[in-house]
């Protein structure tokens, strides 16, 4: 009977590799169990508006595993402000797509801030979801950020286009278009839009 | 060209292919140095192309050491026994444009001259306007690009670049207030660059540039102006030591000298930086590669805003006299890379190292030091024997970044990420046609801050197994089954954010087929099952507000595509969803899990389109879609939803072109929108979509 070597090696090579993927090849680490009132409670994401809640929570508990679990794991996509495309010129844009998010979170959650967050202003009426895509049109949100190490605080007001999508069982942000910086309802000039937090603490490679 | 070859052997394929490495490696650099990345990066990936086009380039310059000095020689004499001009072409185009969010009108005129010796002049000059729907929003913008190559006037390949881009955007947002955008720049470059030369053993690519950028921009009231000069120039040299190993180096240096005004406050600006770079680099019969070192420095002083230490500006409740300061930026970054691609007849293993530091320092942002690390290992293996191949692949990667908040007297303590990743790929041919693939992927990402400097310490453990089975009939029958398992653990480290840690399992079943009944009609359907489990690791507890949860999603697509005749298409396509909900409420005594049916959704939607070639150049076109959803969800109360949605649109496309010499191009593209649905706003429910221009070229 004639064998090759190169049978005889993929021979070899094919039930360690079979070993090897039958076991777990990396392990977690151990959490910490929560404790009494450390609850962060997401909910289902079974409608836009339950998604469009969780990233509020997100913020407010600088928790990225909520940002990262409400937006498409597919095809995410952000398209800044024309303003927020002048500041930050180095920036491809048009390629912000989901790991540009995820990176952009957590380097904004890791930098040590609290957040308060209103992520759609009272006027808004949310429209009810139908099919597989809704779009919901000229959301206001409105977030202030304290910075731990200086106490400073910036605040971000804007109006947005959000898309969502239902990718498999669930309800995700598959587009987010900021429009324009919005002034304080109780008056002043115009703020910024979430790009400048993405311009500072994201990149794109 | 056979003693062409043999004459000059493999050195000066290296040579030439270390020359454009070279040629476009720095530049890489100068683009990165400037935009404050690591130089390091930009060695690695201009080395990237010098091994994968090493091959390519020995054939091409087997063909141009004998072949291209005739030529040259040839179009030299006859470019320059022609007249001065050669051309004159101009084309003049004016158009505009309409979507849901805007209009736009435009105009552009593109000139383009050529004189004897290759030498010519091109400018583009372009204006809009964009006026949005939704928005109290104006945008004018006017651009020009004019660029004079000299040819072979000169000794060197040089050119002459001019850019001037002027906009003004007005925008009132919802509360009433204005603000108008406003920006000039010009930008005038002179740069040229000489490739191949030799000096001794060396062969040298040398380049340079100098520019001046005056801009003049304002925005939310606060000017910033800037008028600078820029000088850089670099030089690169490489050396083949033996068959198939050479040694290459590069230095480039730039320096940038002007003003700046921000805010009112005015102030000189400066920029100097440079960057030196050493590489090996072989390729050898089983095995090519490279190791590289490139290190680089820069040192900006400017005018800024006063900034936060995460960077962000900060200039709440100061002074105006103390909102803009001067900053001195510097930055050194160090990479290194290890490349080996080895190859023993089907067996290949290829090997991929890199560290890459940087060190950024601002003296009056509140950011201070930022330090980055970064080491990266790819490992790959790939094997074919017979019918089978399969491919291995461990890339793992280890980085840390810290910093020194402006006037603390120590680092804040290191953010760590560690991600490593596995994954197998395995496909046999069954048979004549039908192939199987089979994938197997793991994957950890793990995220730690030294000292707790903040509780978002987590890992994330991504496990996915799929297989597909496919079998093709070229241009009568095709039909595949995937198979996939995915399995995510979210863990949250800290007590204060591992409240929602879980383990979500994912299946999904997908059969599908195409079928190509006639060269009229086709017929594709496919059906997925999607259904995923979702565990809270403390669902458990009596405070956890999260309870296990089962989800399962069904989908049939099928779509028909009709063409009678070759001037009409028509295409139907029909997508029906379910899906429910559910979520755990126990186990029972043998341990299955009971689950209580939260909601029910069906979704039915329907899309016809058709389109229709009327005469050469006129195409009509048009589409519809209906959507039902109905939902029901359980509770105390049963309560029942239905929601309609649709849209349509028809339109035309027409393309025209009349004459041959002075062609006069028409291009128009018109579609009206209606829509419904409780997600549909006034400017989406009716609305115009074109894009109508008309060009001449004389």
């Amino acid at each position: 009977m004639n064998t090759s070597p190169a049978r005889l090696l993929l021979s070899a090579i094919l039930p360690t590799l079979v070993v090897l993927l039958s076991g777990c090849l990396f392990s977690p680490r151990e959490p910490e169990p929560p404790g009494s009132g450390e609850q962060i409670t997401y909910l289902p994401r079974s409608s836009p508006a339950n998604v469009w809640a969780n990233i509020e929570t997100s913020l407010e508990a600088a928790n990225a595993q909520g940002w990262e679990d409400n937006t498409s794991q597919v095809e995410f996509q952000y398209v800044p402000d024309d303003g927020t495309r002048s500041a930050f010129p180095g920036i491809a844009w048009d390629l912000w797509r989901r790991p540009e998010e995820v990176n952009f979170i957590n380097n904004f959650y890791n930098s040590g801030v609290t957040i308060t967050a209103q992520m759609r202003n009272d006027e808004f009426t949310v429209p009810e979801n139908s099919g597989t895509e809704v779009i919901w049109e000229d959301v206001i949100y409105d977030l202030s950020v304290t910075n731990n190490a200086d106490s400073s605080t910036t605040r971000y007001r804007a109006s947005a286009d959000i898309t969502f999508r239902l990718e498999g069982n669930f309800w995700y942000i598959y587009l987010w278009r900021d429009l324009q910086g919005e002034s304080p309802p109780e008056g002043g000039g115009q703020l910024s839009t979430m790009g400048v937090l993405r311009g500072t603490f994201g990149s794109t490679r | 060209m056979r003693r062409g070859s043999r004459r000059y052997g493999l050195k000066p394929a290296i040579a030439l292919l270390l020359g454009c490495w070279l040629a476009w490696g720095p530049g890489r650099v100068l683009a990165q140095s400037g935009d404050g990345a690591a130089a390091a990066d930009s060695l690695a990936a201009a080395a990237d192309t010098s091994t994968t086009t090493m091959s390519a380039m020995e054939k091409a310059l087997a063909e141009a050491t004998t072949g291209s000095a005739d030529a040259q020689a040839t179009t030299q004499v006859a470019a320059d026994a022609g007249p001065f001009f050669v051309s004159l072409k101009n084309a003049p185009k004016a158009g505009a444009k309409a979507n849901v969010r805007q209009f736009t009108y435009y105009g552009e005129l593109v000139t383009d001259l050529k004189f004897r010796r290759n030498s010519s002049v091109k400018n583009n000059l372009g204006w809009s306007w964009e006026d949005y729907r939704k928005q109290d929003k104006t945008v004018e913008r006017w651009d020009n690009v004019f660029s004079y190559q000299l040819g072979q006037m000169l000794p060197l390949t040089t050119k002459l670049d001019a850019t001037w881009n002027w906009s003004e955007d007005k925008t009132t947002n919802t509360a009433g207030v204005a603000n108008v955008s406003a920006r000039d720049q010009k930008r005038i470059q002179f740069s040229g660059f000489k490739s191949n030369f030799a000096t001794g053993s060396l062969v040298n690519i040398a380049r340079f540039s100098a520019g001046v950028t005056d801009l003049r921009s304002v925005n939310l009231n606060q000017n910033n102006d800037v008028l600078e000069g820029l000088l850089d120039a670099n030089w690169q040299s490489s050396l083949e030591i033996t068959e198939g190993v050479a040694i290459a180096g590069r230095v480039y240096g730039q320096v940038g000298q002007g003003e700046r005004s921000l805010s009112g406050a005015d102030s000189p600006s400066s920029a100097q930086g440079d960057t030196v770079g050493f590489g090996v680099y072989y390729d050898r019969s089983t095995a090519n590669g490279r190791v590289s070192i490139a290190r680089s420095n820069f040192r900006k002083k400017y005018l800024d805003f006063k900034k936060n230490t995460n960077g962000l500006i900060d200039t709440v409740g100061i002074d105006e006299a103390n909102k803009v300061v001067q900053e001195l930026e510097t930055k050194d970054a160090l990479g290194v890379e290890l490349v080996n691609n080895f190859r023993v007849g089907r067996l290949g293993f290829n090997t991929r190292l890199t560290r890459d530091t940087e060190d950024q320092d601002y003296a009056a942002s509140g950011i201070g030091l930022r330090e980055r690390y970064q080491d990266m290992m790819d490992l790959g293996l790939t094997f074919a024997v017979g019918r089978d191949s399969f491919s291995v692949n461990y890339n793992y990667v280890w980085r840390w970044d810290d910093q020194q908040f402006k006037g603390a007297t120590s680092p804040r303590g290191r953010q760590y990420t560690k991600d490593r990743d596995y994954d197998f790929n395995y496909t046999r041919r069954f048979f004549k046609k039908t192939d199987l693939s089979l994938r197997y992927h793991q994957g950890l990402i793990q995220d730690i801050a030294q000292n707790q400097h903040n509780e978002n310490d987590k890992d994330r453990l991504q496990t996915d197994f799929s297989a597909k089975l496919e079998r093709n009939w070229v241009g009568k029958f095709r039909a595949n089954m995937v198979y996939s398992f995915g399995r995510i653990n979210d863990l949250s480290i800290r007590s204060t954010r591992s409240s929602n840690n879980n383990e979500r399992d994912s299946y999904e079943i997908s059969p599908g087929y195409g079928w190509d009944l006639a060269p009229w009609l086709s017929l594709d359907q496919s059906y997925r099952v999607y259904i995923q489990y979702t565990d809270y690791d403390y669902s458990d507890l009596a405070s956890a507000t999260r309870k296990d949860n089962y989800n399962k999603r069904g989908n049939l697509a099928t779509r028909v595509n009709i063409r009678p005749t070759s001037r009409l298409e028509l295409k139907v396509r029909h997508d029906y969803n379910k899906r429910f909900s559910a979520t755990k409420l126990g186990v029972s005594s043998t341990g299955d899990p009971f689950y209580n049916r939260d909601e029910n959704q069906t979704i039915s939607k329907i899309d016809l389109g058709f389109r229709f070639e009327a005469v050469p150049g006129v195409t009509l076109e048009g589409a519809t879609y209906r959507t039902r959803d109905k939902r029901v969800t359980f509770g105390q109360t049963e309560q029942e939803n239905i929601n309609f949605s649709g849209e349509m649109w028809v339109g035309t496309v027409v393309r025209q072109k009349w004459g041959k010499q002075n062609p006069v191009e028409l291009y128009a593209m018109v579609r009206k929108y209606n829509a419904f649905g409780p997600s549909v706003t006034e400017t989406s429910a009716d609305y115009w979509e074109a894009d109508a221009w008309l060009k001449w070229e004389f």
